[in-house]
């Protein structure tokens, strides 16, 4: 067992053909690290979440979330750790969420959206 | 409503895909059933005003084939029903990328190309309804169908918001649904999932084609962008 395993959602610049590659490349390593023991981020853009960007993206986000809730389902009994940070922009500092989830040993299966963006609008 | 034209469904051979057919022929439309499973015919034959294509969607000219066919039909294309799908299920520790991979493609990637394939002909005022599902909130046991039900709510809420407001985008998500895919189910095992529904019964078919039915009719007008979950509650139970 190492340390965390961080995955960054990947923008697509609109190629649906991106989309299966990254979710598959995704699962792949999600599942080698919680069966490794460790533990699991996804960071999302809100943005892609809420479906303000390009079709493609919003799947991709809003996939990955899904495969995070599977994981964490699953492996509820295991012990899995399994959590996503949204964040608004590229740019947007994200360590800090990152290092909260993570501390919290009982969080699993959580999105935490980092800025108010979300407010008033239907959230997945 | 407005006099319909052409609905177009994928999926058309199975149970769910045939039962949206037989509601939307209710409503008037013309149907075009689409499958990659040449029976497809014979479930056209069943209905009225409804022709068959035979194509896979993953294939580099599936839409392009679906396209022609619209196009063949020469109507106007009101309603792309967006249900074709498979399950590979399997626990994540023995859920392989190639499983993992097709799931994703043929629930995902194939209704996003069909779906742009055929944006030069869905008239104004048309409507895309796109098959999610509960299990989109997390399912044991189906990460790869978690991931592309989940994928389709992000892609139906984008395009809702590209294409508005020419034509509406919206999703139903069913529960569990009697179809032989449950049937199979052990009984055991069948009615503990049913004991945890608060309509305290199986979904139908014809529930999921009426909440279909009603995102692809004006009646649904101001509705867009929207997740219809299709699933006697079981998705606010415990």
């Amino acid at each position: 067992m190492s340390g965390p395993l961080v995955i960054r959602q990947q923008p697509t610049a609109g190629d649906i053909g991106a989309i299966d590659g990254q979710l598959t490349d995704a699962f792949a390593q999600m599942r080698s690290a919680v069966l490794d023991g460790r533990p699991v981020v996804v960071v999302l853009e809100d943005r892609d979440l809420l479906g303000q960007g390009h079709p493609a993206d919003a799947a991709v986000a809003t996939a990955l979330l899904g495969i995070v809730r599977a994981f964490a389902l699953e492996g509820a009994r295991d012990g899995w750790r399994v959590n996503a940070v949204a964040r608004r922009g590229e740019d947007a500092p994200v360590d800090d969420a990152i290092g909260g989830v993570l501390a919290v040993p009982t969080l699993s299966g959580q999105l935490i959206r980092l800025g108010t963006e979300h407010l008033g609008k239907v959230v997945v | 409503m407005n006099a319909p034209g052409l609905a177009v469904i994928t999926g058309g051979a199975g149970g769910i895909g045939a039962e949206i057919g037989r509601r939307l022929a209710r409503d008037g439309y013309d149907l075009l059933l689409v499958d990659r499973d040449e029976r497809v015919a014979d479930v056209a034959a069943g209905l009225p005003n409804a022709t068959a294509a035979v194509a896979d969607l993953l294939d580099a000219d599936g839409p392009a084939a679906v396209r022609d066919a619209v196009r063949d039909h020469g109507g106007v294309l009101r309603a792309l029903v967006n249900n074709a799908g498979i399950t590979r299920d399997a626990r994540v520790r023995d859920l392989d990328d190639d499983a993992f991979s097709l799931v994703v493609r043929v629930n995902l990637v194939g209704s996003m190309r069909l779906t742009y394939g055929l944006a030069g002909d869905l008239a104004d005022g048309a409507a895309v309804v796109n098959m999610s599902s509960r299990a989109g909130l997390g399912n044991f046991g189906q990460a790869n169908y978690v991931a592309a039900k989940a994928g389709l709510v992000g892609f139906t809420r984008a395009l809702a918001l590209a294409w508005a407001p020419r034509v509406r985008v919206n999703a139903v998500a069913p529960g569990l649904i009697d179809t032989p895919m449950t049937q199979a189910m052990p009984d055991r095992v069948r009615r503990k999932l049913v004991d945890r529904i608060p309509a305290g019964r199986i979904g139908t078919p014809a529930d999921v084609a009426e909440a279909v039915a009603f995102l692809a009719s004006p009646a649904s007008d101001y509705v867009t962008g929207q997740l219809l979950l299709c699933c006697g509650g079981r998705s606010i139970a415990a």
